[in-house]
């Protein structure tokens, strides 16, 4: 019994820190542009920022709903607080902590997991500081081959890069629905050549279109399932 | 000076450095605690050392992956931004769409020569702002949330599965749709002519190198059962179609 109130007094103070730090770190980083912007000379256009949002951000803010649900359970409460200050959660943390779980054989919603899930998110996530403080030290001395004109031309598709890359991931996954988004797409970047210009925009009735198939096939499909 | 040196100067470096260094404080301060109380709660030791070491190495090859992330955005943002945002908070495929689209807002592009001091700003505080959902909800949900779940069945290990998965991938693809299809549109009708073919086919070449690159990597992934190089996937995708760009020298 007195494991179980040591416990839960851990589990308050660990809700109370997180909170804590989650807000700093949203202060930090929300303020961060606003103190690069006097060094430069110049602030955020608010106005842009708001119209960037609602096409780009609303898509990121499904997908953080979405991943606040399915990860905050399997990590626990200080592992959930620290994977969401930290980040890369898909491609590293969620794998790492979910591989730790497993070899201590430690089982969701225990005392043991919300213990081992924390020391592995944090261990991750030390793990990367590290490193990416190294390789920025590293990085200084190359700074005049990266912005020589040689290589303006990478910089400059980093864009498509990344969406070959994700094509690639995403299409395999469902190729027929895939077509259709993107048939649309091509038609109409074609006939109508100025909307290149708000592509992010355009990611909304691709995406809604996309999803509404996907949708129209779930429920095929469960029908099919529960008609056999 | 131009843009990107002022972003690669010590201020930034400064400022950039401080929020990884308190974040790295406080990750270390939840290690401490969960260590110590773990103990408190009879843990065996050896065991929770087994995870601390696994984790540490599992992280160390996608810590690279990573690096090679900050690498791809330095060219337009310079180094300390992209360290902040891929040291503690994003990932490169999030972090490169935003930028990407608020410098479609401010009607620049992210490449070496276009940066301003007036975009700059901008951009960094939309990428600050389209990934906070995650903490805001932690800070008002989580602990409703959990304990929610502590109280009902203790089994539910995958919540939203069924459709949300597909729902996400359904959403990536629409996404992924938008940006290719614009990339067609600008070639074939370049210039705000229709079908006269004259517009850049650079970004077409970089998205099939990237996407064939994707695909070497799956395979060896995959078939070959080099899981570890999935780590690189992305990143070294992203490089791979890049480099094709220069290779163009367009």
């Amino acid at each position: 019994m007195e494991k179980q109130s040591i416990y839960e007094s851990y589990l308050k103070s660990t809700h109370r820190l997180g909170r804590i730090v989650s807000v700093i770190t949203l202060v930090l980083l929300v303020g961060a542009p606003f103190v690069i912007g006097t060094l430069l000379g110049a602030q955020p256009d608010l106005g842009a920022v708001a119209r960037a949002f609602l096409s780009v951000g609303l898509v990121w803010t499904v997908s953080s709903v979405v991943e606040f649900l399915v990860y905050t359970p399997m990590l626990g409460s200080g592992g959930s607080y620290l994977a969401f200050i930290t980040g890369n959660l898909i491609n590293m943390k969620i794998p790492c902590a979910m591989n730790a779980k497993e070899l201590v054989g430690a089982k969701s919603g225990t005392a043991e997991n919300e213990v081992i899930s924390t020391l592995s998110i944090a261990t991750s996530a030390l793990v990367t500081i590290v490193i990416l403080a190294l390789g920025v030290v590293l990085l200084i001395p190359l700074q005049p081959i990266l912005q020589s004109e040689t290589l303006a031309p990478a910089f400059a598709n980093v864009v498509p890069a990344l969406f070959g890359a994700m094509a690639y991931k995403y299409y395999r996954k469902d190729p027929a629905l895939a077509m259709i988004p993107l048939t649309v797409m091509i038609i109409l970047f074609t006939l109508v050549p100025s909307l290149t210009s708000s592509t992010s925009f355009m990611i909304i009735p691709s995406g809604a279109l996309a999803i509404l198939l996907a949708w129209l096939k779930y429920r095929k499909e469960m029908k099919g399932a529960a008609g056999q | 000076m131009t843009v990107l040196e002022q972003l690669n100067g010590g201020g930034v470096y400064l400022i950039c450095g401080s929020i990884v260094a308190f974040i790295a404080v406080v990750c270390i301060i939840f290690m401490i605690r969960a260590w110590r109380a773990g103990k408190a709660l009879g843990m065996d030791v050896t065991r929770m050392k087994r995870a601390v070491t696994a984790s540490a190495t599992f992280s160390v090859l996608p810590s690279v992956g990573i690096l090679l992330g900050v690498i791809a955005l330095s060219g337009s943002l310079g180094v300390p931004w992209p360290w902040l945002r891929l040291s503690v908070i994003g990932a490169l495929h999030y972090e490169t769409q935003v930028a990407d689209a608020a410098a479609e807002q401010l009607g620049v592009s992210l490449g070496s020569g276009s940066m301003t001091a007036q975009a700059f700003p901008t951009i960094a505080l939309l990428m600050s702002i389209c990934i906070m959902w995650g903490m805001i909800l932690s800070v008002l949900f989580n602990k409703k949330y959990l304990h929610k779940l502590q109280q009902g069945e203790k089994t539910g290990e995958r919540k939203g599965g069924g459709f949300g998965d597909r729902a996400m991938t359904a959403m990536f693809i629409g996404m992924v749709s938008a940006y290719i299809g614009s990339y067609v549109g600008e070639f074939v009708s370049g210039n705000k002519k229709l079908f006269s073919f004259s517009g850049s086919w650079t970004p077409l070449v970089v998205v099939a190198a990237a996407a064939l690159a994707m695909a070497v990597f799956t395979y060896f992934s995959e078939k070959k059962h080099m899981e570890w190089l999935d780590n690189f996937s992305i990143a070294g995708s992203m490089l791979i179609g890049m480099l094709a760009a220069v290779l163009i020298g367009r």
